[in-house]
């Protein structure tokens, strides 16, 4: 395997130096980002990172050093770096909460690809977005438009103390489009497919599968008539929200609330706490009998699939809510434990120059039994929305305010005309409990979140929300708009 | 240590730019050295350093552009990242607006912007900044969680048409959260030189606002008078700063689009991009090499400038201000050490002269709601309190505000002394502001 012969020397070099436990993980990574901006290339950037961190276990405390040195005597320095960082942190701590991960691995994982992006060539890549672009410009009003991709490949070697030998290669591509339409003291966006464009794990099938010049027209001309269209209204009203935002919504308002070590007070001082607190868990109905949350790290396509996550847990998919109730959290071995539970595998670095922690992975709301067309059917006064626009959520994950791209006024069963800046506003677990329908599995779909930020330093996570349109009754809408 | 480092990154730049045979090349090389001790409940559960090298070649070809990066450089690692860009730029469409690399200037770095003793600090010294907080935590029975932080970083730009810059900086900073049974209490600290951090004295007064903000009751939502500590304004102010990049303006989603040199703000608003302002000392120059002008942005409520990069002050026909991000961007340029001029009374003066009003200490989660009006949403976070008859009452629970920055800054005064603040995506020197109207539209449960 690939940095066997260092990784033997960071691991040997941490336990001399007193580590009584010791992971390293080299990462090479190759990223490649072209973006379109009004018919000109703004960004054509073609990126390679090598380098590796070391995690050291020292009196039950962490010390992580990383460096993108892979000389022996690199590795050497990292390696002693990482043991006295453990050492200045178990002189300090007034608790203990390190321990070495119970099982090893030896094993490899490759994200299934398709059509490996390598074999597409620039030109193509290029064309694609470049005519793309071009379609957004079919109405006048639109002052800015965006096209891009991004084809992201990590080859990871993780090794242990304990054994652990695991080679992976994770494989993340997507696309989208973006049309600004700006009009008189107003500016007006449409996204394409999702509000981030579309993000799955894969090759270049997931920017095929975003059919860019299908979606080019219908948004450019959505952006166009939001500048016309009337405000969205104000007041409370029954609520369908389509499969992206229920995305957005999952992330928001269950992704994050559900990580153990934010529920530990671990992320307090900057992303916060959460309101699930484990003397919640079996209990707490966070939602509706109809709202199933799982974690499934092996889904496919999605963002976080992958055969082991970062401190060497094995993939697995366990609940997060089942039937409504609280039963379960992303955990890490450090906090599982701490509960007297086992990882669920959800820990994660952005790269080899992060510490792993945990992180939302790919958590799905299972799908419901109704057509989407049928959702409408009984809403007699109600808002659509779709495509997020803003969000906003307190730092326990209980108030937010969330605005979408787009809305459609609902009236006696039937969508009716377009509504711009919806918005809409609630407390977590009263929304989750006002959730009388979700879609069936004919629209549940795999949405991609590429930039999740958590921790210090500042990490960006790569997520997925599978899931399909929602209804909420009772819902306030217009928040922010109501003048 | 920044000697030896700069004289690495210039020999890189040196070699690459031999390598090159593109018409134009530019080459970014980067240095750092960060690190971090974060902690909970008394114990560090992140304590990370990260030793990285970062190297960025611009190759442009009869307007065409390429970028590739990579962090090694080793010969063939500098073949193959020159040969990556001139590949991406013979690939790429005609760009008939680019133009010709700035062939830079003479700059000088701030005096206070490197610190040796910041640079050599070391994890222990981290702990023991950690470990004062803990001793405030534990004498007043709270928790807190935060961080204590140093780092070293290092700039070369350089270019075939004879743009060479060099610049090293080092930074530090403590904040810290205290939680209290029913209440938090937030402090930070921010400066190039660790040894002008507190980190006791920011346990001390985080411990002090989670204190007086305990048993926190709701008030009303509607308009309020309000007074934002440096932290929560400049949370809230950053919302602006794109508004001022050539790009937003020249695209027409900046509110300064209207035009410039017109009065958007009351008159006690005076903003300007300051690289040298002593307490956020910063790079002299942007990552095109371009010495950066220290430039008003507002002056006395009027918009005076945006700032500009290579790109957009050809486009414009502009000066170039000095303001370019590291290339590729689709963000345009982007002031990045913006200053808020402060006022002429005391923090505590805007506190005493008002009748009924919060105090916030600090906000969290501001989005944009609407971008051309500037308005936002966002929560307050970690000591929120009721000012009543001129004085701070109690504590109150924390609330959603839905605000149009342009508005507010219409009605606004602000405190005589200024802050440095910040989080992962901003640095802003700003003082506390009293504004009134600011309008709370929800009450969370805590």
């Amino acid at each position: 395997m690939e940095f066997e012969s260092l990784a033997g020397r960071a691991l040997d070099t941490s336990r001399s130096r007193g580590a009584s436990y010791a992971d390293v993980r080299f990462e090479s990574v190759r990223t490649e980002r072209i973006e379109v901006r009004n018919g000109i290339v703004a960004t054509l950037a073609d990126a390679s990172s090598t380098g590796f961190g070391i995690r050291a276990l020292v009196d039950g405390a962490w010390g992580f050093a990383a460096s993108a040195d892979t000389s022996d005597a690199g590795v050497d320095a990292t390696a002693a770096r990482a043991v006295e960082i453990a050492r200045a942190s178990a002189a300090i701590g007034r608790q203990r909460i390190g321990a070495a991960p119970a099982q090893p691995y030896v094993d490899t994982f490759h994200t299934p690809l398709q059509r490996d992006p390598a074999d597409v060539p620039l030109s193509e890549r290029f064309a694609l977005l470049l005519d793309a672009e071009r379609l957004l410009h079919g109405a006048p009003e639109i002052a800015v438009g965006r096209a891009w991709l991004d084809l992201w490949r990590a080859d990871k070697y993780f090794f242990s103390t304990i054994g652990s030998r695991i080679a992976q290669r994770i494989c993340q591509s997507g696309a989208g489009l973006q049309a600004m339409a700006i009009g008189n003291d107003d500016v007006q966006v449409r996204t394409y497919p999702g509000d981030v464009g579309l993000y799955q794990s894969g090759g270049w099938e997931i920017v095929e599968q975003a059919r860019l010049l299908e979606g080019a027209p219908r948004i450019a001309s959505e952006a166009a008539q939001l500048l016309r269209a009337p405000q969205c209204p104000s007041g409370t009203l029954d609520v369908i929200l389509g499969g992206s935002q229920m995305s957005l919504q999952i992330h928001e308002s269950c992704g994050h609330p559900a990580e153990l070590d934010r529920v530990m007070g671990w992320e307090a001082n900057f992303s916060g706490t959460s309101f699930l607190e484990t003397s919640q868990l079996g209990k707490l109905q966070y939602g509706s009998d109809l709202v199933t949350i799982v974690v499934d790290n092996g889904l496919d396509r999605g963002m976080a699939t992958c055969g082991y996550d970062d401190e060497g847990t094995k993939s697995v998919r366990s609940d997060i809510v089942r039937n409504g109730v609280l039963a379960g959290y992303e955990m890490s071995n450090d906090t599982a434990r701490g509960i007297g539970l086992e990882s669920n595998a959800c820990v994660r670095a952005q790269g080899w120059e992060w510490m792993p922690m945990i992180r939302m992975c790919n958590l799905n709301l299972l799908p419901g039994t109704v057509p989407f067309e049928n959702l409408f059917d009984d809403v007699r006064d109600g808002v659509y929305m779709e495509s997020n626009r803003s969000w906003s959520i307190d730092d326990r994950r209980l108030n937010f305010q969330f605005g979408c791209e787009m809305g459609w006024e609902i009236k006696n069963g039937k969508r009716g005309k377009l509504l711009k800046n919806p918005t809409y506003a609630g407390m977590t677990p009263v929304f989750w409990n006002a959730c009388d329908a979700i879609a069936d599995e004919r629209s549940w779909f795999a949405w991609g979140t590429p930039n999740c930020g958590k921790g210090e330093p500042m990490q960006t996570g790569r997520t997925t929300q599978a899931a399909a349109p929602a209804r909420f009754r009772g819902v306030s809408v217009g928040v922010g708009y109501s003048e | 240590m920044s000697d030896a480092r700069r004289a690495v990154r210039e020999e890189i730049a040196t070699r690459l730019l031999e390598l090159s045979a593109a018409d134009q090349t530019e080459v970014l090389i980067s240095t750092s050295d960060a690190a971090l001790t974060r902690f909970t409940h008394e114990m560090s559960n992140q304590n990370v350093a990260t030793d990285d090298i970062g190297i960025s070649v611009r190759a442009i070809i009869a307007g065409r552009t390429g970028v590739a990066q990579t962090n090694r450089f080793d010969e063939p690692s500098m073949r193959d990242v020159v040969a990556r860009a001139a590949r991406m730029a013979s690939l790429a469409p005609e760009d008939p607006l680019q133009g010709d690399l700035p062939t830079g200037g003479a700059t000088q770095a701030p005096a206070n912007a490197f610190d040796a003793a910041t640079a050599k600090a070391g994890a222990d010294l981290r702990a023991r900044m950690c470990d004062s907080i803990f001793r405030s935590a534990e004498e007043a029975g709270y928790w807190s969680a935060g961080f204590a932080a140093t780092s070293t970083g290092g700039v070369t730009v350089a270019n075939a048409s004879g743009a060479l810059a060099s610049f090293d900086g080092t930074d530090a900073a403590v904040n810290v959260k205290m939680t209290a049974s029913d209440s938090t209490g937030f402090a930070e600290a921010y400066s190039t030189a660790v040894g002008a951090i507190d980190a006791a004295a920011a346990g001390s007064v985080a411990v002090g606002k989670a204190r007086a903000s305990a048993a926190p009751d709701a008030v009303e939502p509607g308009e309020w008078t309000v007074i934002l500590d440096p932290a929560a304004f400049g949370e809230l102010f950053v919302y602006l700063t794109d508004h001022f990049s050539a790009q937003s303006f020249e695209e027409g989603s900046s509110f300064c689009s209207d035009g410039l040199d017109r009065s958007y703000f009351s008159d006690n608003v005076t903003v300007v991009d300051d690289f040298a302002h002593p307490l956020a000392p910063g790079m002299p120059f942007d990552y095109e090499g371009q010495p950066t002008l220290r430039l008003p942005l507002i002056e006395n409520g009027v918009a005076r400038n945006v700032v500009t990069d290579s790109y957009y002050a050809n486009k414009l026909q502009r000066p170039n201000t000095g303001h370019a991000l590291p290339a590729p961007n689709a963000y345009g340029p982007q002031p990045s050490n913006v200053v808020v001029a402060g006022g002429d009374k005391s923090a505590q003066q805007l506190v005493a002269e008002t009748p009924r009003g919060l105090l916030v200490s600090r906000l969290w989660y501001v989005r944009t709601v609407d971008r051309k009006r500037a308005i936002v949403t966002g929560m307050t976070r970690d000591g929120t309190f009721l000012i009543e008859d001129g004085v701070v009452a109690r504590g109150v629970r924390n609330m959603r505000f839905n605000v149009g920055i342009l508005d507010l800054l219409q009605h606004c005064e602000f405190s005589d002394t200024q802050v440095r603040t910040g989080s992962y995506h901003y640095s802003l020197v700003v003082p506390t502001v009293k504004i009134s109207g600011f309008a709370f539209t929800s009450v969370t449960e805590f």
